[in-house]
């Protein structure tokens, strides 16, 4: 019996450390909408048959070698070919089939088309970032952000996933299953948040040398909430009001920053990198890496490469007022 | 010839076996390493060098646990990182999986069916240079910081030039190409030595378990590698020559890619598996002490798998955005192939079960791949299903999935087979203890390792990450797995020093140390250069249990040359004679040609031409009649 | 009939036939070839069910004339070669010295007749897809006649020297099924080419 303590109070410890752990806004075991649901409600299902056979197999392969001293061998010919023909065909070939089909059935589900009331968001993934893209009733109405997308709970949202160099692969755990971005390729899926909340989704297709930091912000809002944000992030951005993010501006327009950003309402207009208009907004810098704050962002500014080796932006050397002046403005642009 | 004054008249028998060993050994010294032939020795060779990229590759992801072991860790650059976690994957999968289940193949195959060499022993040597040098050169490209970054699976457009400009992923496109040629005649070599050479009495249905692992993973290779092939080499020509195969504007795009890789790579799991499967039941049916139960429903298994492999490709491409009908249909064939597989594990379980099962080393590490890879089984399951993959594609959990699969299903068998054949290798017997021991900290730290890992994707951590952020709560699992990597370390060291001290320390084992069943176990431990003075003469199944008779033996060979017997290929009746050649520099100068051919390919186009020609000429030097064969043809072989 | 030694002494060395190991050796390598060339044209149908025209808007549809009439060559050539091993077969080492010579004059038709072809062609293996998986195709396969001439040459070489004889002609066997072979090959290949982009 003394035995058997051990191996128990692993188990023990197991289940422990798996259950903790569920929860958490990058989890596929903590859904927050109606796919993501049905995958994690399938995926306790098939977690515990899949216990119970492994428990059934271990149990009786160490049967199998138990032997009491000089004891005969307890199975037959023929209850050996009973026994292969059962545990081996029999009940994998039923369980296998139910799970085909519960598995199809399922699949089928989570990929009907969206209702027609469903937002269309437009996500366009490169080399290590995210572009949102909200396609409005009129084009003063369109939106663009980087990085953090706002949805409307309750409602289905609409996703058309473009890879502009090389494959990404757009994941919100929380929410639904991956699904790859692959250049010359459009594909589209749909999600929903039930409730309020905010998640973290993030690149799950390798993509080279900052696959590693490239997530995104989801935030899903009541629907009111989620409209009067859109229509802030649709308009241009706001004029400064005071001397240092006026100066800040100044600093901004005539630097490098132009060369890769636009703030709309302002003559950057580049496409390179992020849309800068409302990034004051946003809750995270570099893709999901680190917080949104005046600290980070200085840091970011002045040493990207500090904070994400390798990726596209290059270090802007900046007077240190200059620098303060910059960050004041960006934060002001909310 | 032999000349009668030297032999003791009274011993004919001593006189013919030093006769064999001169006709059979290799040369010794320096230029001596470029010439041997012998089965045995390549076999070896294919063994410990595998083995050596096996320690390299376990190396790199020591190091990748180290860095993942806490967030935002900066012990390696992420440039590094992606260097070290595709050269692991690239090492395990073509530098050490396969080869070294074609060591294993080559060096034992031989030896079960009863023959002396395989059948064409140049090219066999020839494949193992050609292992040896792709190798050499992709892990020399790494020393000057040229290694591959774009994954084992180098999807373009990552792959291509446009993203990846530098040389690196050249030396996966066409060095991965290269290296399958090694594999390519490796399988030629063991399909047709199987099928020509065995023992007589030796039919198809006869054969030993291991042998008809050996064979469906041969027709296996034949039939995946080729597609890997190609799509290399396409990639090579976007990358060299600027052809569109794999553009995003183009006709293929990059999902062709995808289906081409995988093509191969779902196979390429099976090709690493099923050997391993074949060792399960040398092992299993030994130290059972019967003989296995359902041999039928096992080779028919084998096969089943074999096919079914081929008909699962897909599944690597859940979230690639396919018709819901189509990815079903490789849905219920992913799940189709657990049947084959739980067969094989029932009919094991019983023969345990119905035997008198003694448990050492070689057993213990069965047991553990019983538990692993019946897990990995179920997580395979899992991941067959189109809505679970959408959630664990590319994830942690898939990172757990595969290691519970390759390493439980292919490296637990692998060190049961190295604890098993042992004695058989070096004459010498492992220490005990020390393989318990081994055991224990290598399934203990197994588990510690990957289990966690299934969580982690689940809550979300991507696969090939080099860090990740603080928060996300991943921070105790990653360490969790990086400790269980340093006991998986220490349990794969243990067998290393066993290995080494039991070869100048072991009990001398003797020919059959666990009264094994096939005919491996004939010979003396390491068996002569010859393999078997007499070749053996089978009359069952199970032949070193059906109280082998000394006559039971075949007798003509010519001890003056390399003679092996030739049988049918169904019923294994004496048909002919085959003759061997002996020690060869052609295929090592061969083996550079086309190293030539590839690896300057990635420089200049122009190398492919100039090693196609240098391979001909020396092609058409190594088959040049040699003086003897101008000689009228024998008709009759013997000088009486 | 427990116990009794198998003799072999009386058994004679295969050098040729369906029984040696060489044989099965050469079936294992058209394995190999026949996958290698099945994914070429897997990857061609792929491509062409991702486009709308094929070939692309700008790039003629493959001439027929000069393909239909070195394919025919190359089939024909088949029939020296033939008549070359069978020759051997029976100790005619004229028949295998001139069958040989024949056929490697015939493949350097094929070759030549598809030299001229792809210098008046106005795409390349750079210009779009199409012309990357044609090129590949036609290439490889040239390449492959290409191996089949030089081999030949040395056998025929050997076959004037009077090395062959009905005894000893393994190479010439295996020779000659590798010929078939890239003759049969070439069947597929060529509707592929030629014709399907007019029927598909």
């Amino acid at each position: 019996m003394r035995r058997a303590a051990a191996p128990a109070a692993l188990a023990a410890v197991v289940a422990v450390l798996l259950l903790t752990g569920c929860a958490g806004d990058q989890s596929a075991l903590d859904p927050k909408g109606p796919q993501a649901a049905r995958i994690a409600r399938m995926s306790w299902l098939i977690f515990g048959f899949g216990a119970a056979i492994l428990a059934a197999v271990t149990v009786l392969f160490l049967n199998a070698i138990r032997r009491g001293p000089g004891e005969e061998p307890r199975l037959s010919e023929r209850g050996a070919w009973r026994f292969v023909i059962v545990a081996g065909v029999a009940v994998p070939a039923v369980i296998l089939f139910a799970f085909l089909a519960y598995s199809a059935r399922t699949g089928n589900i989570i990929a009907t088309p969206p209702p027609d009331d469903a937002l269309t968001i437009q996500a366009v993934s490169r080399q290590w970032w995210w572009e949102f893209n909200y396609k409005g009733r009129s084009p003063s109405e369109n939106a663009r952000t980087a990085n953090e997308i706002y949805i409307p709970a309750g409602r289905p949202v609409r996703f058309e996933l473009v890879a502009l160099d090389v494959i990404h692969s757009f994941w919100i755990p929380n929410l639904h299953g991956k699904m790859d971005m692959i250049p010359g390729r459009r594909n589209t899926m749909w999600l929903q948040a039930d409730h309020p909340g905010v998640w973290r989704g993030q690149c799950a297709e390798f993509c080279g040398l900052q696959h590693a930091l490239m997530a995104f912000v989801v935030v899903a809002a009541p629907e009111e909430e989620f409209q009067e944000w859109l229509a802030r992030q649709a308009s241009e951005a706001v004029e400064p009001a005071d001397a240092a993010t006026r100066r800040g501006r100044e600093v901004f327009l005539g630097s490098s920053c132009v060369l890769c950003h636009s703030v709309r309402g302002t003559l950057a207009l580049a496409t390179v990198g992020p849309d800068l208009t409302h990034v004051g907004s946003r809750r995270t810098l570099a893709a999901g890496t680190t917080p949104n704050t005046r600290g980070h962002l200085g840091g970011w500014i002045a040493d990207p490469h500090g904070i994400k080796p390798g990726n596209h932006m290059p270090a802007t050397q900046l007077p240190a007022q200059d620098l303060t002046a910059l960050i004041a403005y960006l934060e002001s642009l909310r | 010839m032999s000349s009668p004054e030297t032999a003791p008249l009274h011993d004919p028998a001593a006189e013919e076996e030093r006769q064999l060993v001169r006709t059979w050994r290799s040369p010794t010294g320096f230029p001596g390493w470029f010439l041997p032939v012998n089965q045995r020795e390549i076999g070896k060779r294919f063994i410990v060098t595998a083995f050596g990229f096996f320690i390299a590759a376990g190396i790199l992801a020591l190091l990748m646990r180290v860095q993942l072991a806490h967030p935002r860790l900066e012990f390696l650059s992420p440039d590094l990182y992606n260097q070290f976690f595709t050269m692991h994957g690239v090492t395990m999968m073509f530098l050490f999986a396969i080869p070294v289940m074609e060591g294993m193949a080559i060096y034992l195959a031989p030896l079960m069916i009863g023959t002396r060499d395989m059948a064409l022993p140049r090219l066999n040597a020839f494949g193992y240079y050609v292992f040896l040098l792709g190798g050499l050169l992709l892990y020399a490209g790494f020393a000057v910081g040229l290694a591959p970054d774009v994954g084992w699976f180098a999807y373009p457009p990552l792959a291509g030039a446009e993203y990846s400009p530098t040389l690196r992923a050249d030396f996966y496109a066409t060095l991965i190409a290269f290296i399958e040629v090694a594999a390519l005649v490796a399988a030629v070599e063991l399909v047709v030595t199987i099928f020509k050479q065995r023992a007589p009495g030796m039919s198809l249905n006869r054969m030993p378990l291991f042998v008809w692992a050996i064979l469906v993973t041969a027709f296996m290779i034949v039939f995946a590698m080729p597609a890997v092939m190609v799509a290399s080499m396409m990639l090579a020509l976007d990358r060299t020559v600027g052809t569109h195969f794999f553009a995003a504007s183009g006709a293929g795009g990059p999902v062709l890619w995808q289906h081409l890789f995988w093509f191969f790579g779902h196979p390429e799991v099976y090709i690493i598996f099923i050997p391993a499967l074949g060792m399960v039941s040398s092992i299993v049916g030994t130290f059972a002490r019967r003989p296995l139960f359902g041999y039928t429903a096992l080779v028919l298994s084998l096969i089943a798998t074999g096919f079914l492999g081929f008909g699962l490709w897909v599944h690597h491409m859940f979230t690639v955005g396919l018709p819901q009908l189509a990815m079903s249909f490789f849905t219920g064939a992913s799940l189709l192939i657990a049947i084959p597989s739980g067969v094989q594990i029932f009919c094991w379980i019983a023969t345990l079960w119905m035997g008198k099962p003694v448990i050492r080393t070689p057993l213990l590490f069965v047991l553990g791949f019983f538990f692993i890879f019946t897990l990995g089984g179920l997580t395979g399951v899992m991941v067959a299903s189109v809505p679970f993959d959408q959630q664990a594609h590319d994830t942690f959990f898939l990172v757990a999935h595969f290691h519970y699969v390759l390493i439980g299903g292919s490296v637990f068998p692998l060190m049961g087979g190295l604890y098993f054949w042992w004695p058989k290798f070096t004459g010498r017997m492992m220490s005990e203890k020390m393989g318990v021991a081994s055991f224990a900290l290598l399934f203990i730290g197994f588990n510690v390792t990957f289990f966690p890992m299934h969580e982690l994707g689940l809550i979300g951590m991507p696969r090939r990450v080099y860090t990740y952020v603080e928060g996300m709560g991943w921070d105790n699992l990653n360490f969790i797995a990086t400790v269980g990597a340093a006991v998986l370390t220490l349990g794969f060291a243990v067998t290393l020093i066993n290995a080494i001290w039991s070869w100048f320390r072991g009990r001398e084992a003797g020919p059959n140390p666990w009264n094994g069943d096939s005919l491996e176990w004939a010979t003396a431990s390491p068996p002569p250069v010859y393999n078997f003075r007499h070749p053996p003469v089978v009359r069952g199944r199970w032949p070193m249990w059906e109280n082998p008779q000394p006559e039971d033996r075949v007798t003509g060979l010519r001890p003056d040359r390399r003679e092996v017997l030739i049988t049918t290929v169904l019923d294994a009746r004496p048909q002919g004679i085959a003759v061997l050649p002996g020690p060869s520099i052609w295929p090592f100068l061969l083996a550079l040609a086309v190293c030539v051919a590839f690896g300057g390919f990635m420089i200049h186009p122009a190398f492919f031409l100039v090693g196609f020609f240098a391979a001909f000429a020396i092609v058409v030097a190594w088959h040049w009649p040699g003086e003897e064969e101008r000689l009228p043809p024998w008709k009759e072989r013997t000088r009486e | 009939m427990n116990g009794e030694p198998v003799d072999v002494r009386r058994l004679s060395v295969y050098h040729f036939g369906n029984q040696g190991p060489l044989y099965w050796g050469i079936l294992g390598v058209l394995a190999i070839e026949s996958v290698v060339f099945g994914s070429l044209i897997a990857s061609y149908l792929y491509m062409r069910m991702g486009e709308v025209q094929w070939p692309p808007p700008g790039t003629a549809e493959p001439k027929l004339l000069l393909p239909t009439i070195y394919t025919a060559i190359l089939l024909a050539s088949s029939i020296p070669v033939y008549w070359g091993d069978s020759g051997i077969e029976r100790n005619d080492a004229r028949a295998l010295r001139w069958g040989m010579l024949i056929g490697i004059a015939m493949a350097l038709g094929f070759l030549a007749l598809k030299a001229i072809e792809y210098s008046d062609i106005d795409y390349f293996w750079n210009s779009h897809a199409y012309g990357s998986i044609v090129w590949a195709i036609s290439g490889f396969h040239a390449l492959h006649v290409l191996s089949l001439v030089l081999k030949t040459i040395v056998i025929d070489i050997l076959a004037w020297r009077g090395y062959f004889n009905a005894e000893r002609r393994l190479g010439v066997t295996i020779n000659g099924i590798y010929w078939h072979f890239v003759v049969v090959v070439w069947i597929p290949l060529y509707f592929l080419i030629y014709w399907s982009p007019r029927m598909l």
